[in-house]
This record gives structure tokens, sequence and C-alpha cells, in this order.
């Protein structure tokens, strides 16, 4: 495992950064695809893997940064870069206002909740609420990317794009584990009145989890609205929540478990068409049989890191 | 002496129709090792409970150096200087002792919460200082070489010590143990009565349950019995083991010790 985490990660960001000049138009295409919704699978792992909160309303947040991206440059002429600050920031307050009222609810009550969200998300949008929406069609005809002066117009821009938000993504976690508030987290999802024991307040971490795991999925939907130059509520229902929850469910909580969960769920299918429609058939038997034989997901989350000067020898178990 | 003082005045907790503790009135001074006894069922952890917050008791007062503390949340509790471990021990089971311990740093730690998104050269400083802490509470209660070890693999009675380092890091003013003898042999019952010598020779006053009788008559200076949430005698160890109505609860009549 250490060997793994040794070598495998600059392997895969070697192999990650040379990709789009392998790949033709369509699997690049393919390959953004991963990169977004690997970075939305890593915003519900905060939500759900380090806090222990069962979202199941993450394509709310992913949407809303699309959508804020759209309308800012549809309605406004903001230029896409121009709205990234906006597109994590409106997310990460609603993740936070939303998540107040109700991170007191136990597991499955919370979830039905955040469904509910969902769903009232996609109504907005689908009716269009203030006339920005556009209805059922959604916003189409965005710019493309520009920055500095330069337009930025190739597929090969967007992918780097959203390579640089997937890097921005897991410096934020490493960040986030190594911290007070990334433990705290940790300690809540384990035992939270141990917790509460302790002197943490479990609210506050809670919501800043919700808070984070919102900022990150909007600006993970900047890079949707600017792959596709256009953004619709069907992209954002209901059932996409359900794929990121059990993505970081049966994936484990874990990058390599949520990157590889992104894989089979929206990479296989494109590798093998006729898979496509087996999909959720192929993946519901995998989500089964991942909760029975390895109930805390394919490769297990693996906690906050101890400094070296700790590691005495004896008994150490890795 | 300063005045680190807990009293509980007419502390009165009910569950339904049942009364767990019925007007309870104690004083712990500061720097004192101090017992609670009495039969299963008599209420003992319920006080507890009321003390650090996770129940609220319906009447009465429980007064934490001058300050009225009936109704905080456990956190608020902790912030004041109050740490309890658990009877069922209540480690976070995936994560290494060292992270355990590290959780009672989480008071002291001096960061914010953004720097969960960006370390500064402050907030890296923070972190190692409270590593360098979680590594002595480690080498107080020799645990150093399980540090990395999953809690939850590690046998009971080393994770009895992994729950007071916890307390323990967060540098409590009175620490709260809850049956701290409970599920140990013979030999870890000694060394926990050495460590709970040095935990009050360090200052810190020690407010502890205990069913083991014998350590709690060499371990405890002060002592309140109690039976049925009522208190029925207090004194030092000398004097309760030769008060009557000790010896009849704890012998007992019939009715009351299958609870």
């Amino acid at each position: 495992m250490k060997e793994m985490q040794k070598f495998g990660y600059p392997i895969f960001f070697a192999v990650m950064a040379a990709l789009p000049h392998l790949l033709d138009s369509r699997w690049q295409a393919v390959a953004i695809t991963f990169l977004i919704f690997a970075v939305v699978a890593l915003s519900q792992d905060i939500i759900l893997g380090k806090c222990g909160m069962f979202n199941m309303g993450q394509a709310l947040f992913f949407g809303m940064g699309a959508y804020t991206t759209a309308i800012l440059n549809n309605e406004f002429g903001w230029s896409i870069i121009a709205t990234i600050p906006l597109a994590i920031l409106i997310p990460a307050i609603f993740g936070a206002l939303l998540a107040g009222p109700i991170v007191h609810l136990r597991g499955d009550y919370l979830l039905v909740v955040t469904i509910g969200f969902n769903i009232v998300f996609v109504q907005v949008l689908q009716n269009n609420l203030g006339g920005v929406t556009g209805g059922p069609n959604g916003i189409f005809g965005l710019d493309s990317l520009s920055f500095l002066g330069f337009n930025l117009t190739s597929q090969v821009a967007v992918y780097y794009f959203a390579f640089i938000v997937l890097l921005l993504t897991l410096w934020l976690m490493r960040n986030l584990a190594g911290s007070k508030a990334g433990r705290a987290m940790h300690y809540v999802r384990e035992d939270q009145l141990a917790a509460e024991s302790i002197g943490i307040n479990p609210r506050i971490y809670k919501i800043f989890a919700f808070s984070i795991g919102a900022g990150i999925a909007g600006l993970a939907g900047t890079v949707f609205a600017t792959q596709y130059s256009a953004v619709s509520p069907e992209a954002f229902e209901f059932i996409q929540s359900v794929l990121f929850f059990s993505i970081v469910l049966v994936g484990g909580s874990s990058v390599p478990g949520v990157l590889l969960g992104v894989f089979v769920m929206f990479v296989l299918p494109e590798i093998f068409r006729e898979f496509a429609t087996w999909r959720y058939f192929v993946f519901g038997f995998a989500m089964i049989a991942a909760m029975i034989l390895r109930p805390r997901g394919i490769v297990p989350a693996t906690f906050g890191k101890i400094p070296k000067f700790l590691i005495k020898g004896g008994s150490h178990v890795e | 002496m300063s005045n680190n003082q807990l009293i509980l005045t007419d502390v009165t907790k009910r569950f339904g129709g049942l009364t767990a503790v019925d007007a309870l009135s104690f004083k712990v001074e500061s720097g004192q090792i101090y017992g609670i006894i009495g039969p299963n069922g008599a209420g003992k952890t319920t006080v507890f409970n009321c003390i650090t917050g996770i129940y609220k008791s319906e009447e009465g007062s429980v007064n934490w150096r001058g300050e009225e503390i009936r109704g905080m949340t456990p956190y608020q509790i902790v912030d004041r200087g109050i740490v309890r471990t658990f009877q069922t021990i209540r480690l976070f089971g995936q994560m290494s002792v060292a992270e355990n311990i590290m959780s009672g740093r989480h008071i002291r730690s001096s960061q914010k919460l953004w720097h969960g998104i960006i370390h500064t050269p402050g907030s890296k400083r923070d972190e190692l200082e409270n590593w360098h802490k979680v590594e002595e509470q480690l080498d107080f209660f020799n645990l150093s070489e399980f540090a990395a070890t999953p809690v939850g693999s590690l046998p009971y009675g080393i994770q009895r010590r992994v729950e007071m380092a916890r307390a323990m890091a967060v540098e409590p003013t009175l620490l709260i143990l809850d049956e701290p003898a409970a599920g140990l042999n013979d030999k870890e019952t000694l060394v926990l009565l050495e460590t709970i010598f040095k935990i009050r020779d360090k200052g810190v006053t020690v407010l502890l349950i205990e069913h083991d009788m014998d350590m709690v008559m060499e371990v405890t200076d002060y002592l309140t019995v109690i039976n049925f949430g009522k208190k029925i005698a207090e004194g030092t160890p000398t004097e309760i083991q030769k008060n009557p109505a000790v010896i009849e609860a704890y012998l007992g009549s019939e009715d009351d010790d299958d609870e």
C-alpha cells in the first residue's frame, strides 16, 4: 500500500498530464468527464466519507456552480475564469445555509432531506425561476475559455483546466487531512459523543464539511459548463447524486477508491459501448458485492497520517 | 488553595417515572482524588453524565469554579477543564492510538477552520507542537510502541490507557474516570493506581466511579456512597468502611442488588 502511494501518484499524474496528446477528440471528452466527475465524487467524499453525513444531494452543488458560471457568462458577459470565485462561493454559502438546520439529523433522515433539496433545485431550474435559468432547455452558447487575452477554444485546454481543478482538489484534501478541522471531521464520524466529550463542537465541523464539499463541487460545475458550453437541468438530477454517493460508498473513502469508482461508472461505459445500458445493472451488483465483501469500500479510508517521529516500531499495522 | 471546586447541590435527574439521581449534593476539592461508589444501578454514571453535560439534570445546580455548568453542552464543559472517560470505552476505533490522543489536543490547538484548506507556517508549527504533546502522553502512558496501531485492534487494558491518555491530552483541571479499573487484571489495576497518583501529582483533580472496593479504598481521599440515586454516606475511606449503611447497601438486603 505504501509502495503504491509512493509510485502510484506520480505515475498517475504523469499519465494524466500526457493523456490528451495520446487521445482523439472523442476520448479527450471522456477523459474530461472523468476528471470533472472525479472532483465531484471527491467533494462528496469530504461530506460522506470524511465527516460521515449521508448527503444525497451533491448534484445540487455541482449544478449550482455550473449555473452560476452559465448565468454570469450568458447574462452578464463575465469571462469563464472570472466566474470561478462566485461559482465556488455561492454553492459553499448555500451548502452552509442548507446544512445549518439539518446536520443534527440522524443519517437516514439527513439523506431524505438532501434528496428533497436536490429535487427542489431541479424544479427551480426547470421552471426558469427569475427568468435566468433557461427552463428545461437550460442555457447554451457559453463562451469558451479565455485567459489573459488568449482564447483557449481547444478541448485540450478544457482538459488541462479540469486537470488543474482535480490537482487543486487533491491538494486541498491533503491539507484538510493534516489539519485540526479535518481530524475533527474524522472524530465526529467515528463517534460523535466521544468527540463532544473531548471538546469538539460537531455542528461546526459538519457545516464546514458541507460548505467545502459544496464549494469544490461548484468549481467542478464551472468546468462542466465550459466543456459543453451549456448547462441543462437533467445533468443535475437526483439520480446523479445517487451515483456520487454510491461511488464513495463502494470505492471507499480514499482517493484511489473514489477514482476507481468514477472510472468504472463513467469511463468503462464509454469503452464498452454495449456496456453502457448495462452499467447500472453491473454497478448495482458491484455495489451489493462490495458492501457484503468489503463493507468499508474497495479501497477503504486511511485516516490522517501521523508524524514519523511517533512511530517506534512495535506492532505497527499498516 | 485555588477554587477549582466542583459543587453539586440537590442534583436530581429523572427518566420518566424513575428518579435516577435524587437530590444529590457533594463537593470535590481541588487536588483531591474523590470517589463515588455504590451498587449497580445506583445512578453513579448518571451523575457523571449530569456533570459532563450529556444529560441535563432537572433540578439542582452543578457549580464549577463558581460557574453554573448545568445545561451546558459537553464540549463547553470540556472547554472549562472537565474531561471524562467512559465506562464502555469510547475511542475512535479505526484510527491509530496517536490520532486518538491527538483528538484531546483539539481545544488546545490554535488552528482556525480555514487552516483546513490552506496551511500557514503558524498552523504547521501548531500542528507539530501538538503532535509533540501527543508524544508526551504516549510516553507517560507507556503507549509509544502502539502509536500507529489502530486502536480497535488493541486489547482492552491498553484501550483503557489510550482513553485516559486522550483525556489527559486536553490538560484538564478535573479528570472524571468512569470505572477505570473495569475489565483490568490485577497487574493492570496496580499500574492504573500508580497512574492515577501521578496524574494527581500533576495538579489534576480526579473524580472517579469504581466498583473495585479495594482499589477505591486505596486510591481515594474522600468518598461519597450512593444507592438508588441518594447519598447514603460520605467520608474518608476508613470512615466509610465502618459505616453500617454502606455495609448494608453492599452486602444487601435481598431486594437491592439485582438491578
